[in-house]
């Protein structure tokens, strides 16, 4: 056995580690959530350093790598709160298997493309709609493209450019479309899972610092049960959610029937787990975490956000119970 | 990445899995999550230890030396696992394998190792672990069973508690207080005791799960000769911190399930399920997959810990993890199990007689005490993983007999 990241894709990380803090201040979220500027390091940044076509196969301009490529990559953008989203591009490329010029275009950054969830004719809020120019959309079981019409809303974290969205025209691209709709949601909540693990990690790092720093009682708080046992079971949680990652990412590469029950049971896990992170970090800060200026916030937003995205946990619970018991665990 | 045994992991596996077929009508064989009660089984147990150990799967990270296999922690664990496939209970001297016998090879004489270790290891003797006591249970330092030296001979008084195996166990690791005039950590001494010398008495503890795997052991004016004693007089400290983090890798695991395992659960609720009413159903179902989410979290989270170990690391502090995420789902495992029976679980049994998942449930909270509660592990993982200043421990060079205070 080796559960385990390559030395490659630790590089990649460490890559993207340097890229991620180097071009995203958190600064830049806050800029997003006060309406003074888009999610950084934007589009362009993203698909210039190839991040956005690295499940993009060679052929079309990509990297032709893998889903834990990408996973790895996700974690980094997601401990800066990065926009747009990697899901994004992760459940494109799945969509565009079939149709290699807009993947390019995916990748090269030329296209503004986002996927709608929910009705074409009025969506749900989708990721990365509200700059998008081109929309992906599951229309009566057929895969379709076309130009839409963008409502964006107030949105509670700023950084994942949520918008509802009309389709005013519509190509099919594939027909009967249904299954490669569910797998490409699949990897995208894998690639979710991934960006809430960073954010989760980052959050309980943050709150770990503040603890060892800030005295109460003529003690340092870290000392204090009541505020290590509770960043204890956030680290717990996020050090287990890494495990579902990697498990999930890997059956998307590898192992395509373990895919439904691993994406849900990460995407499930990952709610809880940044939910639970980011409201520690908030709580361990005390009244300071509670104000606009603290960046406690802009992670806590995003736990909000990302655990009703893609299906919340209630519905992937459910789906792991279902698929455990129609033997999808043996 | 994968999931695959290397070629070396692959052959062992093999091995281990055609040594359980050869020998399996000489094995006791129970259901998955079947507790098995050591006192009315022990001779079962015993013998399916002693078949293991002639076929060379008990002891494998033991030096050969000692009768072990030279193993590595990557195979231990590969025995566990298929141990578990082929539902062989747990080892009845599992703790003496795991925790006594590292301690006395690490720090026994020459001829306590050649008196103690073969026969530990083929079940002759079952050894038990005697550390806590009513007073002083995660706060293992402040023990009071004094041992005091006469002549050749060291007399010993005291009670210990949660002493799991001693109502079948022959010999066992004794941690005593020798000079409480010094701090609490440094008046200690380890010796091996026999477990049926006089004034020593085993009394079992029902736990609330209705077994007793536990006991109090009450100890009067026991003698111990002096070469029977662990390490030096005043180094029990050190010599149980052996036995401890031998302790850590027993429990730390490697991708074993704690409690029943997902499968059971799936099963179960394939059983269950269409007999519940459609609301009742929805909700076992979010339990259920509550469950399985929270294991399969602790699972592999269990194989990157093998991964470490079959790359030739060893289990650090964050092995704790594994036991506090285990408990986790271990409880919620078993909740969602009794969930499933609906109202008909609370009569204990169901109409076919099995009550399997009540007493499972009963067994959990015992499962979130031993080897470290779960607050004695958050603060490990706290102080050593994250780096938070320790809990302030006020009577630590304080002299034992002044009640921890200057």
């Amino acid at each position: 056995m080796n559960f385990d990241l390559s030395d490659d894709q630790r590089d990649a990380a460490a890559g993207a580690r340097e890229f991620f803090t180097g071009s995203v201040p958190l600064s830049a979220a806050r800029a997003a959530l006060e309406g003074e500027g888009p999610p950084a390091p934007g589009r362009k940044a993203l698909a210039d350093i190839g991040f956005l076509g690295i499940t993009v196969p060679e052929s079309a301009g990509g990297a032709g790598g893998s889903v834990l490529d990408l996973a790895v990559v996700a974690e980094q953008a997601g401990a800066v709160l990065a926009g747009p989203s990697l899901v994004t591009a992760a459940r494109a490329a799945v969509l565009l298997e079939g149709a290699p010029d807009l993947a390019a275009q995916l990748a090269d950054g030329s296209a503004a493309i986002a996927v709608l969830d929910g009705p074409v004719t009025g969506s749900a809020p989708s990721l990365d709609a509200a700059d998008a120019t081109l929309f992906l959309g599951l229309d009566g079981g057929a895969l379709v493209v076309g130009e839409g019409e963008v409502t964006p809303g107030r949105p509670m974290d700023a950084t994942r450019g949520l918008a509802s969205v009309r389709m005013t025209s519509r190509r099919v691209l594939a027909e009967d479309a249904g299954e490669l709709w569910a797998r490409a949601r699949q990897v995208g909540a894998v690639v979710m899972a991934a960006e809430d693990l960073g954010a989760a990690d980052r959050a309980v790092l943050v709150g770990v610092d503040y603890a060892q720093q800030r005295q109460a009682f003529g003690r340092v708080i870290g000392s204090y049960q009541a505020v290590k046992h509770m960043l204890v079971d956030a680290w717990v949680g996020v050090d287990q959610l890494r495990s579902l990652v990697w498990w999930a990412a890997w059956a998307a590469d590898s192992s395509p029937a373990e895919l439904p029950l691993a994406a849900a049971a990460a995407k499930a896990y990952a709610a809880e787990v940044a939910e639970r992170a980011t409201e520690t970090v908030v709580q361990v800060h005390g009244g300071i975490g509670f104000t606009w200026e603290h960046d406690a916030h802009l992670y806590w937003r995003r736990a909000k956000v990302d655990r009703l995205l893609l299906g919340d946990a209630a519905e992937h619970l459910d789906a792991v119970a279902r698929l455990a018991v129609a033997g999808a665990l043996g | 990445m994968d999931f695959d045994d290397t070629p070396e992991e692959a052959s062992f596996r093999a091995h281990v899995r055609s040594v359980l077929e050869e020998h399996a009508s000489e094995l006791l064989h129970v259901a998955p999550g079947e507790p098995v009660d050591a006192r009315s089984r022990e001779a079962e147990l015993r013998d399916t230890q002693r078949v293991l150990a002639e076929a060379g799967l008990v002891g494998v990270t033991w030096p050969r030396e000692y009768g072990g296999q030279g193993g590595t922690l990557v195979q231990q664990a590969i025995v566990g696992q298929e141990l578990g496939r082929a539902r062989v209970p747990t080892l009845i001297n599992h703790i003496g394998i795991g925790m006594c016998g590292p301690t006395v090879i690490a720090h026994g004489s020459d001829d306590q190792r050649s008196r103690y270790l073969a026969r530990l290891l083929r079940a002759d003797d079952v050894w038990c672990q005697l550390f806590s006591e009513p007073g002083s249970g995660s706060d293992l330092a402040a023990l009071r069973t004094s041992a005091v030296r006469d002549g050749e001979d060291w007399v010993v008084n005291g009670q210990k508690v949660w002493t799991t195996l001693a109502h079948v166990a022959d010999f066992g690791i004794l941690l005593t207080r020798t000079d409480p005039s010094r701090p609490k950590h440094a008046g200690l001494t380890m010796f091996v005791v026999d477990m049926h010398a006089p004034g020593v008495t085993v009394r079992p503890l029902r736990q609330m799960s209705g077994g007793a795997d536990f006991n109090e052991v009450f100890f009067d004016d026991v003698r111990i000769p002096d070469s029977e004693r662990l390490g030096e007089p005043g180094e029990g400290w050190r010599v149980a911190l052996t036995t401890l983090m031998n302790e850590r890798v027993a429990i730390g695991g490697a991708g074993s399930d704690i409690g029943p395992s997902p499968e059971s659960l799936t099963a179960h609720a394939r059983d269950r399920l269409p007999a519940l009413s459609p609301e009742q159903q929805v909700l076992a179902r979010q339990a259920v997959g509550r469950a399985l989410v929270a294991s399969l979290a602790t699972r592999y989270t269990g194989y990157r810990r093998f991964t470490t170990l079959s790359q030739g690391g060893v289990p650090g502090p964050e092995a704790s993890a594994g036991k506090l995420g285990g408990t986790a789902a271990a409880r919620l495992v078993t909740d969602a199990g009794v969930r499933l029976l609906g109202d008909e679980a609370v009569l204990g049994a169901t109409a076919d007689g099995d009550d399997t998942w009540q007493r499972a449930q009963a067994y959990v909270p015992g499962i979130a005490i031993a080897g470290g509660t779960d607050q004695v592990l958050r603060n490990i993982l706290g102080e050593r993983v994250l780096g938070l200043p320790p809990e302030p421990r006020t009577d630590k060079s304080a002299p034992f007999s002044s009640g921890g205070r200057r």
